[in-house]
């Protein structure tokens, strides 16, 4: 993952009345569709546009890449196109439109039809270790812990329908939301419940 | 190598546009030319020629390069990949060259089915 994972600004810079924690987490990526309404030949796609991929035995869309937003795109035949990798809401939409800009000028009379962002995934680091054995046996109705299959803490908020990977180690993953809002609401209800499960180091010394 | 049945397998024809297949090419179309030999063997002598060129770079070529330099564009289709490279470098073993732009075409060597492109 990359190097930048949370933005902790001093606690003036952040809004406490909407980030309570002081920590806002950082959007990592974002996945949007959008329809172009006319069907599409692939293979004229991927033959006259710059930075294509298209291996119709393995999969069956062409692969698309931009620089900037630097996102990758899935065009399909029926013309629906999935847009990857962008840190922002407005810059996956830069990018879809920029996307079916490339198709259009290939000659086909590509629109700009309902397009949505179906997932947000956003990161951050509350910088103290977690005891993910503890959490898990208090939450167990939103929990699946399995360090020996995946060492994170699988949490599966209902309200909103966030789901989370917390690792021992204070690193946060946040992913299922439609709105960044549920990214950041989903992180202020768990971070309470994640001070609440703070290793400390004396914790041996009071197990005794 | 002995093949005693002869496969059905098709190799690229792109290297009869190196130097050496041109210059194998010249001396055929001569050869044509003045009826020393028919069309069949012209035909028989080049599809001699691809399938040697391209075991011989397989198994009989060790040295290796290294490209080194700025993605320009990138292509894969029918199972060919086209890189368009910006300030290039070439490093072998014995020498380094550097060139602003650069066009590699690279194919599948290990293509049994699908006809090799034009």
């Amino acid at each position: 993952m990359s190097a930048q994972t949370t933005t902790t600004i001093n606690a003036q810079s952040v809004d406490l009345s909407k980030h309570p924690s002081g920590i806002i987490p950082t959007l990592q990526n974002i996945v949007s569709t959008v329809n172009m309404a006319t069907e599409l030949d692939l293979k004229v796609i991927a033959l006259n546009a710059r930075n294509a991929e298209y291996n119709p035995k393995r999969f069956a869309a062409v692969i698309l890449r931009i620089r900037e937003p630097k996102t990758t795109a899935l065009i399909f035949k029926s013309g629906k196109m999935v847009c990857t990798g962008a840190k922002s809401e407005e810059s996956s939409r830069l990018a879809a439109r920029k996307y079916a800009r490339i198709i259009q000028k290939l000659d086909f009379p590509a629109k700009f039809q309902d397009f949505k962002i179906q997932n947000i995934v956003g990161s951050c680091d509350v910088k103290f270790p977690i005891k993910l054995e503890r959490l898990h046996d208090a939450h167990t109705s939103f929990t699946n812990y399995e360090p020996e299959i995946f060492p994170g803490l699988i949490y599966k908020m209902i309200q909103p329908k966030v789901v989370l990977l917390i690792f021992v180690s204070g690193k946060i993953v946040l992913t299922g939301a439609k709105v960044r809002e549920e990214i950041y609401e989903a992180f202020e209800n768990i971070y309470p419940v994640l001070t609440a499960f703070k290793k400390t180091t004396t914790t041996a010394l009071t197990n005794i | 190598m002995t093949n005693t049945t002869p496969l059905k397998q098709n190799y690229y024809e792109l290297y009869r546009r190196s130097t050496v297949g041109e210059a194998l090419t010249d001396t055929l179309d001569e050869l044509l030319q003045n009826q020393y030999i028919n069309q069949n063997v012209y035909t028989k002598i080049l599809t001699q020629f691809d399938k040697s060129i391209n075991e011989a770079l397989s198994t009989g070529v060790k040295s290796k390069a290294v490209i080194k330099g700025k993605l320009h564009t990138y292509r894969f289709c029918d199972s060919v990949w086209t890189f368009i490279i910006d300030n290039a470098e070439f490093k072998s073993d014995s020498e380094t060259t550097r060139v602003d732009r650069v066009k590699i075409v690279a194919c599948d060597a290990h293509v049994t089915e699908t006809p090799p492109p034009k």
